[in-house]
């Protein structure tokens, strides 16, 4: 598949790009860097890409598919902004149509709820394999700043879970009120300043009309720009920072040899001003066979991580339907009243932790939503400084060198996750427990 | 890797096929997107109204403040007349003539008591509704008149104009 | 010959591609049919062509498809029913089965579609256009469809049909007799004849021994106790078991056992669910003074002069301005001169016969009658005769004779 050839007569000095629109096919690696350096959409990958980088079994493309999941969360939610309406008195309702007037709707709805629901697990799996990858770690690189880029990481990771806590209260159901006085009730237990940050949140002292157009304005304009914001510097930093962590091991396992000089760098404005310029010469990153051109290997590949994606995403949405209970009532607690999944470990921490010592009650939602969070919060956040590992273990899945911090990281993620089963399958009205097979109690109905 | 027939055959469908799927499934979900900005139901009020039972109608003719409209009747025939001037849409207000006057309307005769003053900016119309002074551009609109099926009742749709040779004629 | 380096991953990926976007397009194609794939587009199907075997093609080919809404938006409800049930207000079809049955017209008649939607009086999740979802018959809707089937699920005694009621009490809650609602009629004489306020609080007083009932409808049914309830496990079913045997079903009470029927505890039941706060607009509550009030003596002052000899000009409007005393209609504002001798004081203050001075009225007549009272010939020939009787009668009581007739 060539397109209109639009090429000018044959380029007079290195720099010059010969068509104005970028290959599919570049038959060169010339033509291949041109196709990144004349291309808004691709200037941000680099002409080449390591094939350490390419492999699946590294990294899964988590991150791609986080981005993916992420611009389908933004897609799918255009048209639901113009369907959905902010206020008390109109918001079941205009989810109600969406589920059953819009052409589509439905599939919209969840759609969006799929996928922001895979976010959070597909970013939680990229933490969990960069942190067990000890990518956050500098390699061999001149200027690295991978410990940031981990922090960044972890912030958006905290924007998406509270991304997906803003939506959830949206269609203004039982499920979702009572989620968000869950949520907002374990944010009021920080000490001094607890009830203050609630009330900010809240726009008030009880959830209602101020505290859905607040949500609504976060879950729609400030948390999704941040996002793609610190998305954008995401990005820029593993490129500063020379490409995946595993790019720089295998750089260095290999023995330096002397190649022939390569030009690979141009330091004129995107290659656009003539004349000659200093070319690099360089020794072993990017020699032929440890490397490809980005486009088209790396474009075909994330073509297939974002088209996969959004395959799958699609189909799940045909089959898979999104709840809406009944209409929220500030006068009936539902029983049991439970938090988003993605906070129920949460919740049951809080429940199980309350600390009695003789007349000294500690709040369990002091204990188990704020200290524990905040202390297991603060180590991931800053544990890029406190591992002391050396740097030939990053982007090594499961170094030996780390072993026991990745062995103590992934018994707190499974104990996570078991709290989160619990939590899901396993508490029952008056939060008792039950098996998952148990039967719960019959809800009895008006009539 | 040699560029010969069939490799390149090959690697030319797999790529359409690939690219060209993807590309034509985001086309069509993107559509899909917008094909629910479309509303499937109306939340306007109906354009069908039900006016009540044709005895509530005297002869002459009765105003229906809440359609803005005229409904006009002559013994067994109806006709109905917007009340909205054409001009900028303020209501206008009927004023009985001093003696009945017949016009032919688009073909039709028709008897008028009344004729129609704009409080607005003063347009006037005869009493089918022609624009007659004033900056009215248009006449005032005629609309459908019909019987419910299910309970006998005057039913107007707003949404239906006719000519001026239009008549409900029970029985 | 410029360098190219070689890669190993076209061969693979390429083909990977390629299944993804097949199965892209799978996904595609399964939402889109996913929307095509409702039950009202077979409904529809089925009754145009019942239409066209009973009335013809062309009256099938005008049949309106697609989703149609009722919306009342004073009760703010959006009620998409007649997607599936569109023979409700098209004639023909009284003995068909659902959702092809034409609608009763006699409770339609008071109670519009326009101004109620459907569910206000049948229950029911209006919102949904899939069958079972609009009935109520899916988690997390707690208003089924009050239908006869329902009633038939409760074996209730008497009519099956009964359990709409229910929803009729919310406007005419305060009626003590309701046409059409014989259960909640029954249920709200036996609240007065066995006394429920010695001990309860209805409708806004009675006695504190017993629980307030003034909403025990909107009471949500986890806070009911059920543990002794056998059978369904429902508040209306605790309430007919209740009020049938009040000590069986709550420990310690000292409310007496009636002996109700079952007829009467189940009518008692519905009235008891029914009685809830529900936002509808004021004048949706039977028994809302619509106007100022009248005393029983104005009430029969007002009958009499309607059906009375004066009828005529209480109904053309006359009225709001002259009485007429010899005809015994009095006017509340009694702007102008009383008509009684209206044939004599027409020719005394404008010289003129009463036949004249309707065709051609001065002063405040003649906006009157080109405005408001806008009178047919036919009609004005009416008004001069009544005008000459009240004048005769006027006469008659001042006991003048009559005078020698000297008008044309």
């Amino acid at each position: 598949m060539t397109l209109p050839s639009f090429r000018r007569t044959k380029p007079e000095a290195p720099g010059v790009h010969a068509e104005r629109l970028w290959s599919f096919r570049p038959q060169s690696d010339r033509e291949a860097g041109d196709a990144v350096v004349s291309n808004f959409m691709l200037h941000w990958f680099p002409a080449k890409i390591s094939k350490a980088s390419m492999a699946w079994n590294y990294s899964f493309w988590l991150g791609t598919v986080s981005g993916a999941l992420f611009f389908l969360t933004i897609l799918s939610g255009l048209p639901l902004l113009f369907l959905y309406v902010p206020s008390v008195e109109r918001a079941y309702q205009s989810v109600k149509d969406i589920e059953f007037v819009i052409t589509f709707g439905s599939w919209i709805r969840a759609v969006h709820r799929i996928s922001a629901h895979l976010m959070v697990i597909v970013v939680a799996l990229h933490l969990i394999r960069v942190f067990v990858t000890g990518a956050y770690k500098n390699g061999v690189g001149r200027g690295q700043q991978r410990e940031l880029n981990w922090v960044i990481g972890v912030v958006m990771f905290l924007v998406t879970l509270f991304l997906s806590f803003t939506g959830y209260l949206l269609p203004w159901d039982q499920l979702a009120f009572w989620a968000v006085t869950v949520g907002t009730n374990i944010a009021s237990s920080i000490p001094a300043i607890g009830p203050a940050v609630r009330e900010l949140m809240i726009g008030g002292r009880n959830i209602e009309q101020a505290t859905l157009i607040r949500f609504y304005v976060l879950h729609v304009v400030f948390l999704p720009a941040g996002l793609g914001v610190l998305f954008a510097y995401h990005m820029w930093r593993v490129r500063k920072d020379g490409g995946l962590a595993r790019s720089d091991a295998a750089s260095v396992v290999e023995q330096p040899r002397t190649t022939d000089a390569v030009p690979t760098k141009t330091y004129t404005l995107l290659g656009v001003a003539r004349g000659t310029a200093p070319t690099v010469t360089t020794r072993t990153l990017e020699a032929a066979n440890t490397t490809v051109n980005a486009i088209p290997d790396l474009t075909r590949r994330a073509a297939i991580a974002i088209l996969g994606t959004i395959a799958i995403v699609s189909i799940m949405s045909v089959f898979i339907a999104s709840p809406l209970e009944e209409p929220a009532n500030a006068l009936i607690t539902p029983n049991p009243a439970k938090a988003p999944w993605y906070f129920l470990w949460l919740q049951e921490i809080v429940t199980d932790t309350t600390i009695r010592l003789g007349s000294f009650t500690l709040n369990g939602a002091f204990v188990g939503g704020v200290i524990l969070p905040g202390v297991l919060i603060g180590l991931l956040t800053f544990w890029p400084w406190i591992d002391r590992s050396p740097h030939l273990a990053a982007g090594v899945w499961l170094p030996r060198e780390r072993r026991r911090q990745n062995l103590v990281f992934l018994v707190l993620i499974l104990g996570v996750l078991a709290l989160t089963f619990v939590g899901m399958a396993m508490r029952g009205p008056y939060w008792h427990l039950y098996w998952p097979w148990e039967a719960w109690p019959e809800i009895p109905g008006r009539i | 890797m040699s560029d010969n027939k069939q490799p390149s055959d090959r690697r030319d469908f797999l790529l359409k096929l690939g690219a060209g799927a993807g590309v034509a499934a985001i086309g069509v979900q993107a559509a899909a997107s917008l094909r629910s900005l479309v509303p499937n139901v109306s939340y306007d009020a109906p354009t069908t109204v039900k006016l009540g039972p044709p005895s509530d109608f005297p002869d002459g003719l009765k105003f229906l403040p809440d359609e803005r409209v005229l409904v006009f009747r002559d013994g067994n025939t109806f006709h109905a007349i917007s009340a909205v001037c054409t001009h900028l849409g303020c209501t206008v207000r009927a004023e009985a003539l001093p003696n009945p006057q017949t016009t032919d309307a688009a073909g039709t005769t028709l008897r008028l008591t009344h004729r129609f003053l704009c409080p607005c900016h003063g347009s006037q119309y005869k009493g089918d509704g022609t624009n007659v002074s004033g900056p009215a551009p248009k006449p005032l609109a005629w609309f459908r008149l019909m019987l419910a099926p299910d309970d006998g009742q005057l039913v107007i749709d707003l949404a239906d104009e006719v000519g001026r040779d239009f008549r409900l004629t029970l029985g | 010959m410029e360098k190219r380096t070689s890669s190993p991953y076209p061969r693979l990926d390429r083909l990977v591609l390629a299944i993804v976007g097949v199965v892209l397009v799978v996904g595609t194609a399964l939402f889109m049919w996913s929307d095509r794939a409702h039950d009202w587009r077979y409904y529809q199907l089925e009754f145009k062509q019942l239409v066209a075997e009973k009335f013809g093609e062309d009256k099938a080919a005008v049949l309106p498809s697609g989703v149609r809404q009722i919306w009342a938006s004073d009760l703010s409800r959006a009620d998409r029913c007649v997607t599936c049930h569109q023979a409700v207000s098209y004639k023909g079809f009284e003995q068909a089965e659902h959702p092809y049955r034409t609608h009763p017209v006699e409770p339609l008649k008071l109670h519009p579609v326009e101004a109620f939607g459907c569910t206000s009086c049948h229950g029911g999740q209006g919102w949904a256009i899939d069958t079972a979802a609009a009935h109520g018959e899916v988690a997390h809707w707690e208003e089924p469809l009050l239908s006869r089937s329902l009633g038939e699920t409760y074996t209730l005694a008497g009519n099956k049909n009964a359990l709409m009621q229910m929803n009729c009490n919310t406007c005419h809650r305060y009626d003590r007799e309701t046409k059409g609602a014989d259960a909640i009629n029954l249920a709200k004489r036996l609240v007065n004849e066995k006394g429920c306020r010695a001990c309860h609080v209805v409708n806004g007083y009675g006695g504190t021994i017993g629980p307030d009932l003034t909403n025990v409808g909107e009471k949500a049914p986890e806070q009911y106790d059920l543990s002794r309830l056998s059978g369904q496990r429902t508040a209306f079913a605790w309430h007919v078991s209740h009020f049938k045997d009040p000590r069986g079903m709550t420990e310690g009470t000292v409310m007496p056992n009636f002996n109700f029927s079952t007829e009467q505890a189940q009518s008692l039941a519905m009235l008891m669910l029914s009685w809830q706060r529900r936002d509808v607009p004021a004048r949706f509550v039977s028994g809302t003074p619509r106007t100022d009030p009248r005393n029983a003596d104005e009430l029969k002052a007002e009958a009499a002069m309607k059906t009375g000899p004066g009828g005529w000009f209480v109904q053309t409007g006359c009225f709001v301005c002259h009485s007429i005393a010899a005809l015994g209609v009095k006017s509340p504002a009694q702007i102008g001169p009383d008509l009684s001798n209206a044939v004599e004081d027409v020719q005394s203050r404008f010289g003129l016969t009463i036949d004249a001075f309707l065709a051609n009225p001065t002063g405040t007549m003649s906006v009157v009658l080109s405005r408001q009272i806008i009178l047919t010939p036919e009609q004005k020939q009416v008004a001069i005769q009544k005008l000459r009787e009240a004048f005769a009668e006027y006469q008659r009581q001042r006991g003048t004779p009559a005078a020698p007739a000297k008008e044309k």
